[in-house]
């Protein structure tokens, strides 16, 4: 039946969009047309984050991403940008080796900067 | 999230459901099966990027890798207390491999989910041979693009469908509604061991 239908994917919805049929129609219609399109996006989505990630790992080594990747290509890793943000976060030291292959396959910065501590931080 | 990705025990063999994956390009992909009356298929493979997010590692916490913080050692270590508690010794190691054109974090005895490799019945022992990088406690061996005669075993545990998506099309004003549901086909394929690999080392850890 499809209202029992639309009324099980309204679930969660605001105010009377999840009771009145006539509501919850237009509301589910239009949540099925944002996860259409997000489905598409959150790839995008993804892949952005994961650059961002990268860029954070390199950049405390002092490499940026834009460096880091392209030593990469010219050492033929193949290495996708969403295994590499995974590595960055949870294999510290494997991606220390990657960023160090990148760095002398392809002289970027060389001083890593670290941030300066500040207030209770420097106690660490 | 890395605080969520970092939670609990790594190498459990309980190992519990996974986000569903949209589907993505379909490649021909580089196993060898070995099926139980010794028949085998070698299909050729594309190499090419992943891009989308179909990591599907297995955790009871939902959590996508290996459970280790980033300011302790590398390899996958657990607190000692759970470690003893029921596990066999495992080997700390981690493998990247691709398959299905998508790369993926291994680890063994956890399983993964991959587009649905056909000719594989349940129950079978695949090698992937596509090996990007291979971790140990100690050090990294870094391939170019794969490690040299590292293989990855695995048995295949299920062919499933994915859950369903719907798939709403709508244009305002015009009439036009089509629903349409969407089951991927999958794979649940789980690691047994990851071989082959002592080669060219890049990094000894510290």
């Amino acid at each position: 039946m499809n209202k029992k239908e639309v009324f099980k994917l309204a679930k969660g919805f605001r105010g009377r969009a999840k009771n009145c049929i006539r509501i919850a129609r237009e509301r589910v219609e239009k949540a099925l047309q944002y996860s259409y399109r997000d489905r598409r996006n959150k790839k995008r989505d993804m892949r952005s984050l994961w650059i961002q990630r990268i860029n954070a790992g390199t950049r405390q080594h002092g490499v940026n991403y834009g460096n880091f990747m392209h030593g990469l290509m010219k050492e033929n890793i193949q290495l996708n940008r969403k295994v590499l943000s995974e590595l960055s976060m949870h294999e510290p030291y494997s991606f220390k080796a990657l960023v160090d292959i990148s760095r002398s396959a392809f002289p970027g910065n060389k001083t890593a900067i670290h941030p300066k501590k500040e207030g209770l931080a420097m106690l660490i | 999230m890395a605080a969520v990705l970092s939670l609990c025990s790594s190498l459990t063999p309980k190992l519990s459901h996974n986000q569903t994956s949209t589907p993505f390009s379909h490649a021909r992909t580089n196993l060898s099966f070995l099926s139980q009356s010794l028949s085998s298929l070698t299909l050729n493979s594309r190499k090419q990027p992943a891009l989308s997010f179909t990591v599907k590692l297995t955790d009871t916490e939902a959590a996508v890798e290996t459970s280790e913080p980033e300011t302790e050692n590398p390899g996958p270590e657990i607190e000692p207390a759970v470690e003893t508690a029921a596990e066999p010794k495992r080997e700390e190691v981690f493998a990247v491999v691709m398959v299905g054109s998508r790369q993926y974090i291994v680890f063994p005895g956890r399983y993964i989910y991959t587009q649905r490799l056909k000719g594989a019945n349940v129950n079978d022992k695949i090698t992937l041979n596509k090996v990007l990088l291979v971790g140990t406690k100690t050090s990294t061996y870094i391939g170019k693009p794969i490690v040299p005669n590292a293989t990855v075993e695995a048995i295949v545990e299920e062919q499933t469908l994915d859950k369903k998506v719907i798939v709403f099309k709508y244009k305002k004003k015009k009439n036009y509604r089509r629903n349409i549901g969407h089951r991927q086909p999958i794979t649940r394929i789980r690691v047994t061991s990851i071989t082959g690999y002592q080669d060219s080392p890049a990094v000894t850890l510290p």
